[in-house]
């Protein structure tokens, strides 16, 4: 594959995008255990808060962030054309995405570490 | 043509019930429970406000994974075969979704 | 100031149709001087070293678009680029033909796709049915408008510098999208409705994922990116392009102001 920051930031896009639809599914299938009361949604959801599913979390959060502001960076090439900006564009997604996963992720590893 | 809009309406629409979704539900993170989510969830409209997320993130999301599947020449014949189960995925999750949504309801 | 002699590893990607299974990399040494051109560095290999080197050239100034060959990974004119900007710290520059075209034989690649994609744009101007009383006056900012897509020489290194083209089926490719904007945009042109329903389809503008591989490759520095975007958004709003493209037919005869 010709291998450029583009294709980088798109195959990360692709992926991220995929990750989550799957994550969705299984997502509303989880939360769906609500019709079944409060004792059957509180058992699924304690197997989902478990310290391994916590750092899962922060993945998940880094897929969201970054594929969220690479979107964001798609809708100002769609509406503003800004392709000369392009690579700076790119490394400003990248940077932000680090910056926002940093932010979020060390309160949910402080919160994880504390009630272990 | 249309799916392109759908994506780009629907990702518009997620920047804000996805920051909403964030502050709300998941910050600063706390052990999630039924009695937390329950408080909120009675209230109709975030009734309403969840359904158009989901009713989003669906859209976005399925398109999405039509998109790529039919970007692969190997994939693409069997383009109609994909739209179906794409929209069949769609109505499931929304259906079992918002049932779900409307649900929510002190417990007796 | 001398120009003393310096000696590059040329790695070069072979494949005889009539001998070989599949490609493979061979390796010649070439001395070279800093004004030494990576085509120099073929001519210099298939005069003195192995006659077999197969390649297109022609002009050899970067204006006919036979050159384009994929160099350390990335798709260029070989005519126009230095030899001494793409040698490596091993002091090696690998030449492949462009990716994802067939191999017809080591660095010439099978162009049919390419053309038969550039056909399906109708890349002629379609004038108005009525027969014009005098000639058309266009103004200099429509021409400029232009002038990037009017440059294209059509040599084949953004589309197959393209992912999409290079894992979809029909896409139509940068280099059509370009001139099919150029006809587009162009106010002597009256097929704006069937070119935008050409390429404003899954298989055109709205197959593109962004991702600029087109622009990087463009020997001329041409945006097909932003071309493909433009031609979303008239896709979109077709009607009332169209009627705008109407209107200006109809002053086309007069002054330009």
């Amino acid at each position: 594959m010709y291998k450029t920051t583009g294709f980088v930031s798109f195959v990360l896009r692709r992926f991220t995008g995929v990750v989550l639809v799957l994550y969705l599914l299984l997502h509303i299938w989880v939360i769906g255990s609500a019709v079944s009361g409060p004792e059957v949604f509180d058992q699924r959801l304690n197997a989902v808060q478990t310290p391994l599913f916590k750092i899962a979390e922060i993945a998940l959060l880094a897929a969201v962030v970054y594929h969220a502001f690479d979107g964001v960076r798609l809708l100002l090439v769609n509406w503003f054309k800004v392709t000369d900006k392009r690579k700076n564009l790119f490394w400003a997604v990248f940077i932000v995405s680090a910056l926002m996963v940093i932010a979020g992720g060390v309160p949910i590893l402080l919160f994880m570490l504390e009630s272990k | 043509m249309r799916i392109f809009q759908i994506q780009r309406v629907t990702a518009v629409a997620l920047l804000v019930f996805m920051t909403i979704h964030m502050i709300v539900v998941h910050y600063p993170p706390f052990h999630i429970d039924f009695s937390i989510i329950v408080e909120r969830m009675v209230n109709p409209v975030w009734k309403v406000v969840e359904i158009l997320f989901l009713l989003s993130v669906l859209l976005h999301g399925l398109s999405g994974a039509y998109v790529v599947l039919t970007d692969y020449k190997q994939v693409s014949k069997f383009k109609k075969a994909l739209a179906l189960v794409v929209i069949v995925a769609g109505i499931v999750a929304f259906s079992w979704g918002t049932y779900t949504i409307i649900s929510w309801r002190l417990p007796a | 100031m001398s120009d003393t002699q310096k000696t590059a590893s040329v790695r070069i990607q072979r494949f005889n149709p009539e001998k070989d299974h599949k490609p493979h990399f061979q390796e010649f040494t070439v001395s070279y001087t800093r004004d030494m051109t990576l085509l120099d560095a073929l001519h210099e290999i298939k005069s003195h070293q192995d006659g077999t080197l197969t390649y297109r050239r022609s002009c050899r100034h970067a204006i006919c678009g036979s050159c384009a060959m994929n160099v350390n990974g990335i798709n260029m004119l070989v005519c126009n680029t230095p030899i001494k900007e793409h040698i490596n710290r091993k002091g090696m520059v690998t030449i492949k033909p462009l990716p994802y075209l067939p191999i017809i034989k080591d660095l010439v690649v099978d162009r049919t796709k390419f053309w038969e994609q550039y056909m399906r744009v109708k890349p002629w101007l379609i004038p108005s049915p009525e027969v014009p009383e005098k000639e058309y006056r266009i103004s200099t900012e429509e021409v400029e408008a232009l002038n990037k897509a009017e440059t294209c020489i059509m040599c084949g290194a953004c589309y197959s510098a393209c992912t999409v083209v290079g894992t979809s089926e029909n896409y139509i490719g940068p280099h059509a999208l370009l001139k099919s904007f150029l006809r587009v945009l162009d106010p002597r042109d009256a097929g704006a409705a069937e070119r935008l329903e050409e390429v404003g389809t899954h298989e055109g503008a709205y197959r593109c994922h962004t991702i600029f591989n087109c622009i990087d490759a463009c020997p001329k520095k041409l945006d097909p990116t932003k071309a493909i975007e433009t031609l979303r958004n008239l896709a979109q709003k077709r009607l009332a392009f169209e009627d705008a493209k109407k209107k200006r037919l109809t002053t086309i005869t007069k002054a330009v102001e």
